[in-house]
């Protein structure tokens, strides 16, 4: 039963048949029961009709022949009662069964002072007499007319049945007034009645089926460009923009047909202008890293090769080619910054994840962060729980976020020690690194992996950081499902937390490491 | 002397990488045409080229894989572009080693030019036999089964490194230094791209290798299976 309402909440085929086919129902219900009860009012009127003048006739010939008998001896009287009965009830052709029920009433006739006159009280074919209704008789006994009821009386040797009673005063000679009443049964009118009670019913199932099956078809002439108006929509949205509509007419589905193929061509062009859009921006990048790189390349080796003779020049000249040097370094890597920075934007840039040993990695960016620290006093301690930690991720990636967030964390670490913790759990591995430095504004701390922005901008340039390596850890954090948290209070050192996942791309269940330091729990 | 081919069609590069490496003691010989290039290396074979990717005439993937038909010399790849799939693009053609353009230092190109111009595993000698294959380390040769397999050098180089150590792993960066000659380098796309070369070659079924086999999360080991 639900599944039938579900499927008429949705279905508007359905449920455009379900009212078309109670309304007919209803109709064809009216109209079925107003034509029976006119056809069965005339079959009974028929029958009436036959059945009475037939009982005339039958009283007729019954009180005639009792007239002639008027002189005879009971005995022959008595005969022609008996013949009256046997006469009446004769069945003709169109006729069931007939009864008879003659009862004396009122007073007997005086004949002599020793004979009391003989009574025919009679009935045939098993009649019933206590079933047979008052009303009749009364109206018989009281009138000089034909009387008639319908009525259902009972008989002794099979069931009770439906019957039309006609009936009407005979006087028999010597003997008194009489009731006389013929029983007609009404098998045969209600064998027809039931015949065209049938037909009727018959013919209205199969009109409301047809009026379902044709219902069904027009629908579906209308729901048919729906449905597929849907289906190609449906498609669309999996990205298929090549589907259209049938147009085969020129009727209102074949406006809604066009009208969609041309929404769907306006949509298809937009998606390739605006796919192309971002090609053509895609290539303009790939483009000027080229012709960036080739001239940069050439300024490189030049600037080396100046360089390398420093020696030889006056201090002014060795001065500048350190300076030139320098500057290209941190040109270079502004544009390996930007090019990354505009591949996440492009949405271009790709995870190669590989199994790699966490531990090892961190070891080395260590090794390599300290080694170039204008501060390599400044000691690194590392706490992890295994000697080895194999993980999926990209190596490059990791390695870069790993590196950010170490040389960050020496530039503003003002000669305390760093502390490097690693947390593995089932599905993820955290690593936190921890400073005891200058520390950040907490204020600040929403806009410290927006690019270019600086906590302070009076000593921003310490270690000529692009100032988009914040920005790039985290998109790259991201890009494994990962995450990157941070924390920071002013004068009491900064958490960054970086959260992967174990293998690249799953989901992270939580985090190992909160960004809340344990040895600083009181912050707001 | 030694002789490099510098194929890049800038010219003031060309200059340049040509001062560099004359400064160090290296010929030169500068082309500037992608499909000049394999009529200058039949006229004057060099005994490395440095290959550009973007070309006039053709593609250095093309130039590459061309040359790769009729030579193993040693082939850096220089490319503008630092995405995995033009390395990959490029080493899978045949390149050895691939350089991203700017380069950190004139002497990394020179120091990558001579460890692939050096005879590596000089302390090797003599025969080393792995699997069903038998190394002539002198003679740069691998044979199977008395029929000779064409290995560039640097396939060579990779086969003996794994091979004259059987069972030991070799991380990424260990074969990174060994046969590279990189120092600080976490490229293991170089690695994989040529362990898969070598596999093609040498193994009988490359997806299920039994000479060179990977060790997860490591790195690489020479098989010693089959008692071998």
């Amino acid at each position: 039963m639900n599944r039938f309402t579900s499927r008429l909440s949705t279905s508007l085929a359905s449920k455009v048949i379900v009212s078309t086919v109670l309304l007919s129902l209803g109709v064809v219900w009216l109209t079925g029961s107003a034509l029976y009860s006119q056809l069965s009012d005339g079959v009974r009127e028929v029958n009436l009709e036959s059945s009475l003048a037939e009982a005339r006739s039958s009283f007729f010939s019954a009180q005639y022949q009792f007239l002639l008998a008027e002189a005879a001896t009971p005995a022959v009287i008595a005969k022609v009662v008996q013949d009256v009965i046997v006469s009446s009830t004769e069945v003709s052709l169109s006729q069931d069964r007939k009864s008879i029920f003659l009862s004396r009433f009122g007073k007997p006739f005086k004949i002599s002072l020793i004979v009391e006159s003989p009574n025919y009280t009679t009935s045939t074919d098993g009649l019933d007499i206590s079933s047979f209704p008052d009303e009749v008789r009364k109206n018989v006994r009281s009138s000089d007319l034909v009387e008639y009821q319908y009525a259902k009386v009972r008989y002794q040797d099979r069931d009770d049945a439906n019957v039309l009673i006609v009936g009407r005063k005979i006087v028999i000679p010597k003997s008194g007034n009489y009731e006389m009443h013929l029983v007609y049964s009404l098998n045969n009118q209600n064998r027809t009645l039931s015949i065209i009670k049938n037909a009727l019913l018959l013919t209205g199932f199969a009109l409301i089926f047809l009026i379902g099956l044709i219902t069904w078809l027009v629908v579906r002439q209308v729901v048919r460009p729906v449905r597929e108006a849907a289906s190609i929509a449906q498609k669309f949205t999996q990205g298929d923009f090549s589907q259209r509509m049938k147009v085969e007419s020129s009727d209102e589905i074949a406006t809604l047909s066009s009208a969609f193929n041309d929404m769907a061509l306006s949509l298809e062009s937009q998606i390739s202008r605006l796919e192309n859009l971002s090609r053509v921006q895609q290539r303009f990048v790939s483009d000027v890293s080229h012709e960036l790189r080739t001239p940069l390349t050439t300024l490189r080796m030049a600037s080396e090769v100046i360089y390398a003779q420093k020696e030889s020049f006056d201090p002014t000249i060795a001065r500048s080619s350190e300076l030139l040097v320098a500057q290209l370094d941190r040109f270079e890597k502004l544009l390996e910054d930007l090019l990354e920075v505009s591949r996440f934007d492009a949405e271009v840039a790709i995870l190669e994840p590989v199994d790699f040993d966490l531990i090892t990695l961190i070891e080395r960016c260590i090794a390599d962060v300290r080694a170039s620290a204008h501060d390599p006093v400044i000691s690194i301690n590392i706490a992890h729980e295994a000697e080895h930690l194999i993980i999926k991720a990209d190596m490059r990636r990791v390695e870069r976020i790993m590196r950010n967030l170490l040389s960050n964390a020496l530039d503003h670490a003002e000669e305390r020690p760093i502390n490097v913790t690693i947390i593995s759990t089932r599905t993820e591995v955290a690593i936190g690194v921890r400073d005891y430095g200058t520390g950040i504004e907490p204020a600040a701390l929403s806009r410290i992996f927006d690019r270019f922005w600086r906590a302070d901008p009076s000593r921003a340039r310490v270690r000529g950081g692009t100032g988009l390596g914040l920005s790039i850890a985290l998109e790259d954090a991201r890009l494994h499902n990962g995450e990157l948290d941070a924390w920071g209070s002013l004068g009491e050192g900064a958490h960054f937390v970086l959260t992967l996942p174990r293998i690249a791309g799953e989901q992270i269940g939580g985090r190992p490491i909160r960004a809340q330091p344990e040895d600083y729990p009181q912050n707001i | 002397m030694t002789l490099v081919m510098v194929v890049d069609d800038d010219q003031d590069l060309a200059e340049m990488l040509g001062i560099v490496l004359t400064g160090a003691g290296i010929d030169v010989d500068l082309v500037s045409r992608g499909d000049e290039v394999l009529e200058v290396f039949r006229n004057n074979p060099p005994d490395l080229i440095l290959l550009d990717v973007m070309l006039p005439g053709l593609d250095g993937i093309e130039v590459c894989k061309l040359i790769r038909a009729e030579s193993m010399v040693p082939i850096v790849m220089l490319s503008a572009k630092g995405d995995t799939h033009d390395v990959v693009r490029g080493l899978e053609a045949g390149a050895d080693d691939y350089m991203v353009k700017p380069f950190r230092h004139p002497s990394e190109l020179i120091a990558r030019i001579r460890t692939r111009l050096r005879r590596t595993n000089a302390d090797v000698l003599g025969l080393l036999t792995i699997g069903d294959l038998a190394i002539d380390v002198t003679a740069h040769e691998v044979v199977r089964g008395g029929k000779k397999i064409a290995l560039t050098r640097l396939e060579f180089d990779l086969l003996v490194a794994l091979a004259k150590e059987p069972g030991r792993v070799f991380t990424r960066d260990a074969l990174l230094s060994e046969v590279w000659g990189y120092r600080h380098s976490t490229d293991t796309r170089l690695v994989n791209v040529h362990v898969q070369r070598l596999r093609s070659k040498i193994e009988h079924d490359p997806e299920h290798p039994e000479i060179v086999m990977t060790v997860r999360g490591v790195g690489y080991k020479a098989g010693v299976m089959g008692g071998s």
